[in-house]
């Protein structure tokens, strides 16, 4: 009995031990391992523009170049170093030895080694997985482009980079700098990023559909399309982020930016503004009025996609990657066509557009190669780089319309809709505030799903802004057209 | 009671002691290094995150300032609607998974091992128990991730081709319209989690069962005791220890859950946080957009002393009288 009862005692207190140090491996598991807290912070320089229009960084071509890109919807062809951008790096310093690292998770790659001290000389932070762009200048770990911004631009001596660019694609990569409290850009958004109405123009022809040109148009459309057996909409239900675009789209078509500028500037009644309030109404009687694909709450971006394309459904609000990103899913008569949100009869801004750039590359602060990290970055801008782009990923470049050619019809389309800097903006209330982001991204899903009423999403909203308004450890941005 | 040592025996402890001190510097020369690697690899990193709980460091920068306890403060705001939910889904698993899994566990191997009716008066399962044991056990030898993909298309809205959904409209029964997974998120992981982990305990149990003597049964039998009865009456007193352990390891693997958050909900962890767990909290605050490792740290903080007062109270409670046989 004695020795059953020690080895018990010795059982159990093993079995704790056990137990404890199974709940400590989570915490640890998330962190670094042992050199967490041992990296230093090394010695930065600051890259200056010459003016020199062959080489205005001064590159040293016998430095090597890294460069990191997400490898997602669009894949990272047109940065390889076979016929990518890296290979008109390679041309311009052929001492250079170039490479290409393609990553899926940004985030718990690139992470560490910005920790470390040593990050890559380029990088595309995007996809799910990115990192924070504002956490990372807090940190002091980017590096500013305005020395970018100001050199001359690769095809044209006389312009400068800037002056190439379309209205408000920067936007998305502009911040400001916790050192002087002036707004400067910190990561160039490559790719066009436009948000849309998509359809499938071969279908509508055939159904004999006209392209509504007015909210009340479509709901009288959506009548037809019920009738002929398709459901008027669908979209990517396991990520609401994709329906922000409808809300504040048609809000901002009514009353003007104003409406969207409020919002990311938290202010106290953004969201009782009459024109957000029509726009929320609106969504939620498409799903009362049987509008939507039975089941879109509860599928992915891919599912509802793909359905789309099958003609289940004929409208799908999507960003300018969908037709990339479906490849060859679609049957082979499918054409794909865009058209913005379509706006309220008597809309303030009816042709105005999300648009604006995406998939931001940075050149973190301590890379090793920053003046060459500058020039890769001017020769993605020139219009062999954007050839490239258009080429291998069907997206257009973030330059004017007249320094790239762009065949691809859907590409075009994607284009057209950025009418002038007047008729573009991004709202970022969602892109700044995460906790807004995950309070009330979901609540919008619901929205459309029937399960939250109109006045107690728009509740919601104004509640969690205020609450970011109100709390002092929050950075604020501010937003201004 | 091991204490009272005659004096006879007292020389002979001391010839031990002598050879032992020279075994002890062998022994330590052997283990200094994987005790080095682990307290610097394993220890250190536990340790650190006590440390990193009172920072505000990123996860990105190599400098941080010590904020003393906001963390722990700013917990109990709740600013990311996240944390709250997940401890309290985390509890929820760490007490029905163990509770269903144990008492479906448990059924099964009675009914395989001693369920049946005896046979010229000997005690067995139920007829096929063999292949129903191969049957059950199948889940566990797929990888979690794999399980999570199966099912998470499995639970899909009819719509899509969701299989359960699908199945459940062909039959003309109610099924949910936009699949299991945003209709009740939690439950439908749970229920992932429970059929993958059952079949082992299942084997788990049968093992244990195996050692209780079968005169024991007999005995029961000829008494004229039912099924039932005899389950609880001498089954489960008996299986008491192994229930134990069961309950720690699902215990722990209730916190591994998140594997199963993250893969089968959207949002990782929602829709609007109704499947959220601590293990997917801590990870998002260390690798997600809110890139706030301090964050991370003291939650983690907070849940290992969660876990220990649990497993403490768990221990005490379920104390009992061992009975040998």
């Amino acid at each position: 009995m004695t020795r059953k009862n020690d080895s018990s005692e010795l059982s159990r207190r093993r079995v704790l031990q056990g137990t404890a140090l199974g709940a400590a491996a989570i915490p640890a598991a998330g962190l670094l391992g042992a050199c967490a807290t041992s990296g230093t912070g090394g010695d930065t320089n600051d890259v200056k523009n010459s003016g020199d229009a062959k080489n205005p960084f001064k590159v040293d071509g016998s430095k090597a170049l890294e460069v990191v890109v997400f490898n997602g919807g669009f894949g990272t062809d047109y940065a390889d170093t076979k016929s990518g951008h890296l290979s008109l790096y390679k041309k311009k310093f052929p001492k250079a030895s170039v490479k290409l690292e393609p990553k899926k998770d940004i985030a718990s790659s690139q992470k560490p080694r910005f920790t470390d001290g040593t990050p890559p000389d380029v990088m595309d932070d995007s996809g799910a997985k990115k990192i924070a762009l504002d956490a990372l200048i807090k940190d002091g770990q980017l590096a500013e482009l305005t020395p970018l911004l100001d050199a001359p631009s690769y095809d044209d001596p006389k312009v400068k980079v800037k002056d190439t660019l379309a209205a408000g694609t920067l936007k998305p990569g502009t911040f400001t700098d916790p050192k002087d409290n002036k707004a400067k850009v910190y990561a160039l958004p490559y790719f066009v990023e436009a948000w849309s109405i998509w359809y499938d123009s071969h279908l509508f022809k055939q159904k004999g559909w006209d392209v509504p040109a007015t909210w009340e148009d479509m709901l009288k459309l959506c009548k037809d399309i019920k009738k002929d057996g398709i459901a008027p909409w669908t979209y990517a239900g396991k990520y609401p982020y994709y329906l922000w675009d409808l809300l504040f789209t048609l809000a901002s078509r009514e009353g003007g930016r104003k409406v969207s500028e409020d919002i990311d500037n938290l202010e106290p009644k953004a969201w009782s503004n009459d024109s957000i309030v029509k726009a929320a109404e609106a969504l939620y009687e498409l799903k009362k009025k049987g509008y939507i694909l039975e089941g879109t709450p509860g599928i992915d971006h891919i599912e509802s996609q793909t359905k789309w394309n099958h003609g289940e459904a004929a409208f799908l609000p999507c960003g300018s990657w969908v037709k990339h990103e479906q490849g060859k899913k679609a049957p082979k008569d499918f054409v794909y066509a865009t058209t913005g949100v379509f706006p309220f009869e008597g809309s303030k801004l009816p042709k105005l557009a999300w648009s604006s750039g995406g998939e931001p590359f940075i050149v973190p602060e301590q890379a090793k190669n920053k003046e060459g990290a500058y020039e890769y970055l001017r020769i993605m801008l020139s219009k062999k780089g954007s050839a490239i782009l258009a080429e291998s990923a069907q997206s257009p470049s973030i330059l004017k319309p007249e320094y790239q050619t762009i065949k691809d019809s859907a590409a075009k389309a994607v284009t057209k809709l950025n009418t002038g800097a007047d008729n573009v903006y991004r709202p970022q209330i969602a892109d700044w505030y995460v906790d807004f982001k995950n309070n009330v991204e979901p609540v919008l899903g619901e929205l459309l799903a029937g399960k939250t009423k109109p006045k107690d999403f728009l509740k919601k909203a104004q509640d969690e802004s205020d609450k970011i308004a109100k709390n002092d450890k929050i950075k604020k941005f501010k937003q201004s057209y | 009671m091991t204490t009272t040592a005659s004096p006879s025996v007292r020389p002979r402890r001391r010839a031990h002691k002598a050879t032992r001190r020279g075994q002890t510097k062998f022994i330590i020369s052997f283990l200094a290094l994987p005790v080095a690697l682990y307290i610097w690899l394993v220890v250190m990193p536990f340790v650190q995150t006590f440390q990193l709980s009172f920072t505000d460091w990123s996860g990105a920068s190599p400098t941080f300032n010590y904020i003393g306890i906001d963390n722990y403060v700013d917990m109990w705001d709740d600013d990311s609607g996240m944390i709250i939910p997940g401890f309290i889904h985390t509890a929820l698993m760490l007490v029905i998974v163990p509770i269903v899994v144990i008492g479906l566990a448990m059924f099964f191997a009675f009914m395989l091992n001693v369920g049946g009716r005896a046979k010229h008066g000997r005690i067995a399962g139920v007829s096929g128990s063999k292949i129903y044991k191969v049957i059950y056990f199948f889940p566990q030898v797929m990888s979690l991730a794999i399980v999570a993909i199966i099912w998470r298309e499995a639970y899909n809205p009819a719509s899509v081709g969701g299989l359960v959904a699908s199945l459940l409209k062909a039959l003309g029964l109610p099924y949910p319209e936009n699949g299991f997974i945003y209709t009740a998120p939690l439950t439908s992981v749970m229920i992932v989690l429970i059929w993958s982990v059952v079949g082992f305990y299942l084997v788990y149990f049968s093992a244990a069962m195996a050692s209780i003597p079968t005169e024991l049964y007999e005995a029961a039998l000829i008494d004229g005791a039912s099924r039932v009865k005899t389950f609880f009456k001498i089954t489960f007193p008996l299986l008491w220890d192994s229930v134990q352990t069961a309950w720690v390891y699902l215990g722990i693997m209730a916190l591994d859950g998140f594997v199963l958050v993250f893969t089968m909900t959207p949002e990782q962890g929602g829709p609007n946080h109704a499947s959220e767990v601590v293990g997917g909290v801590i990870y998002k605050y260390a690798w997600g957009d809110q890139s706030n490792a301090g964050m991370a740290s003291a939650i983690g903080v907070v849940l290992f002393l969660f876990m220990m007062i649990m497993t403490l109270l768990f221990l005490r409670l379920t104390r009992r009288e061992r009975i040998e046989f």
